[in-house]
């Protein structure tokens, strides 16, 4: 499958990020669980790269393999059944599957960060939260916090840098007292409190009101631009890429199909996935119009149920004989823009 | 035209304990003097972020909760007062479709009976009869018939949620309260059923109460929308009209909150503003007041008015118009 030069999607985006250099990246990945069932390809030859201080999107249905990315990059796939079969990562020049259990826990919650979808379920609700936060920083940062009464000035400082109104009262607070917008503001400012290269946010708004998603969205885009951090924005929900991301991922069936930079994703969609994703968002104009809401037919299939050949090929609208026969390659229509599509065959 | 169901004045607090004796410390206005009308082949859009009383209005409509003042008139009867045979027969004519499809199917029992129970329980038809409509029910949302003897795990988040469908269908009931049936689904499974929903609508001549804090699908379903905010219907409109001109401060804020699928469209969150606007207890004046960009004076003194500010646009808001 590896196709040489096309198989590196991102080394052709703008020219201005090029200059930059990789933060992270990612070549052939590949994830399996092993179920009763059989072998399950969570990710099946993932090629990404991210550059230092950009955001990245990962959109897909529930079962791509956007989250088992998330994991298998801080190495939290639980094995077994999970296991990293191929592939090398590479995070500021160091392949991340070849460190030992100490290594990688140095770069975890220090170098990368992670913020989960649930922030009520993420916390631990029977310590407050200013102890959760000290803990991190205790972990990870000692010279920061020689003393507890420094480790609490640092938390109160982090709290209020997220936006939490009177942080040194609610230090003390425990999750439970807390809205599920400052719950996500808590996970934040811990994944924050370390100062990471890289902060993996998995559906960080899901669970969230539209307007307290406006808030979280706002704040990780100005905290970006205060320290620095890349961001990997796993979501399904296109709008909050296309107002967060630089370069989207598109994924499906553990394969990204489609890679492109925010603008020209959503001007021409390629890949006829990211079209159906798309075309899938129901407007009020649509319904003026009187059109019914197009559908992708079918599920994302899962274990045995996937096709041969390209995995999409049994829900895609502009299949060809070819795609039932072979998984396709990378191709490159257009500069900074590659598609995992037979229909863009030279 | 006489509305299928109107509701006035409607009101429900709940208690607010604190201790370990449970001792009353105060109350939550969850629903706070609500009006509304829901017409025959109508469906009304009912938005709002969580805990603005969305769920609670709708179990009262239900008559799962009990409410502490006003009417519910479902065709004329009201189902607060009924009791006995005629809330059975109110009950019937009103079924519900929950978010979590996941948790609202009985996982020890077939697609089959979770669909023919209701059917059971008004007492309908023989069973011969029952199983033939669970059939036709299953194909009219999509499914295939030969799946009557699995169990829920063996389908997918969509199926399951047509499986509801179908269970809320099977009694034919004049009104189907949606409370959020498409929040835990994928985009493109999302589609699906917001096409099965409508195409349902025309056929069996259904009304909806379409509850969802997603403005994009109650934009697209719904031919009103209704906005709550802390217990009350801030503002009501054609849907039309909602989204071309949004009169009321809140309703504003949570068309600029949504993102939409254009990159570059910087988001300035004007309205969106910090802090956290959760239920408290009676307030004077505008209960968005202290959110408020456009907030006077008034706002804090007064309660405003939920009047028509244009035609079939009402708006309860002293600085709109």
């Amino acid at each position: 499958m590896n196709t040489g030069k096309e198989h590196h999607p991102s080394k052709k985006s703008t020219p201005a990020v090029e200059s930059k250099g990789a933060l992270l990246e990612i070549q052939d990945l590949h994830t399996h669980f092993h179920t009763p069932e059989g072998v399950v390809r969570a990710l099946s030859g993932v090629d990404l790269r991210l550059n230092e201080g950009r955001t990245l999107g990962i959109v897909g249905e529930s079962g791509c393999g956007k989250t088992v990315l998330a994991l298998t990059i801080l190495r939290l796939i639980p094995q077994p059944p999970g296991r990293i079969a191929k592939g090398k990562i590479f995070f500021q020049g160091v392949d991340l599957l070849s460190l030992d259990d100490k290594g990688i826990r140095e770069i975890r919650g220090n170098k990368i960060s992670m913020i989960f979808q649930e922030p009520m379920t993420s916390l631990n609700p029977v310590f407050t939260i200013g102890s959760q936060i000290e803990e991190v920083i205790a972990l990870h940062q000692p010279h920061l916090a020689t003393t507890r009464r420094q480790a609490r000035d640092v938390t109160v400082q982090m709290l209020d840098m997220v936006g939490i109104s009177s942080p040194g009262k609610r230090i003390d607070d425990y999750p439970h007292q807390l809205s599920g917008g400052m719950c996500q503001r808590i996970m934040i400012a811990m994944a924050l409190a370390c100062k990471p290269s890289l902060m993996i946010a998995d559906e960080p708004t899901t669970a969230l009101d539209v307007t307290t998603q406006a808030q979280i969205l706002s704040l990780m885009k100005d905290l970006k631009d205060e320290t620095g951090t890349s961001i990997i924005l796993v979501t399904h929900d296109l709008g909050v890429v296309a107002n967060s991301c630089d370069e989207v991922a598109v994924m499906y069936t553990g394969h990204v199909v489609e890679y492109a930079g925010i603008e020209s994703i959503f001007a021409s969609p390629l890949h006829p996935y990211t079209k159906g994703l798309m075309r899938s968002i129901p407007t009020i104009e649509a319904r003026k119009r009187g059109e019914i809401l197009h559908t992708i037919p079918g599920n994302v299939p899962m274990g045995k149920d996937v096709p041969q050949g390209c995995t999409f090929n049994n829900r895609c609208e502009e299949v060809m004989d070819i795609c039932r026969k072979e998984y396709p390659p990378v191709f490159v229509p257009a500069e900074g823009h590659s598609v995992r599509c037979w229909r863009y065959r030279r | 035209m006489n509305p299928l169901l109107k509701i006035r004045g409607l009101k429900k607090t709940f208690p607010l304990t604190s201790g370990i004796f449970r001792k009353a410390s105060g109350h939550i206005t969850a629903v706070d003097g609500v009006d509304l009308d829901i017409f025959a082949d109508e469906t009304l859009g009912l938005v709002g972020e969580s805990g603005c009383g969305k769920t609670t209005l709708s179990k009262i409509i239900l008559a799962l909760e009990e409410a502490d003042a006003g009417s519910v008139l479902f065709d004329q009867t009201d189902i607060r007062k009924a009791r006995g045979v005629e809330l059975a027969k109110l009950r019937k004519g009103i079924q519900v479709v929950f978010q979590d499809p996941f948790g609202s199917l009985n996982p020890r029992k077939r697609v089959g009976s979770i669909i023919e129970e209701p059917m059971i329980i008004h007492n309908e038809g023989t069973k011969r009869e029952r199983r033939e409509k669970t059939r036709e029910l299953m194909s009219m949302v999509g499914l295939h018939e030969d799946m009557l003897d699995r169990y829920p795990h063996e389908f997918s988040g969509g199926q399951r949620q047509r499986i509801c469908i179908a269970r809320a269908l099977a009694v034919h009931p004049r009104l189907l309260i949606c409370d959020e049936p498409v929040s835990a689904l994928d985009v493109s499974i999302q589609a699906q059923v917001i096409n099965l929903l409508v195409d349902l609508q025309k056929k069996l001549n259904l009304s909806y109460l379409f509850i969802s804090h997603n403005l994009s699908v109650v934009g697209y379903i719904s031919h009103r929308i209704a906005v709550m905010y802390k217990g009350r219907i801030v503002e009501l409109s054609q849907a039309d009209s909602l989204f071309s001109r949004p009169l009321h401060p809140y309703t504003k804020c949570l068309m600029e909150a949504v993102p939409e699928p254009v990159p570059g469209r910087a988001k300035g969150f004007g309205y969106v503003k910090k802090g956290e606007g959760g239920l408290s207890g009676s307030l004077t004046g505008c209960p968005y007041q202290p959110l408020c960009p456009q907030a006077t004076e008034l706002c804090s003194k007064e309660s405003p008015r939920f009047e028509e500010k244009e035609q079939g646009h009402f708006v309860a808001c002293h600085r709109a118009g």
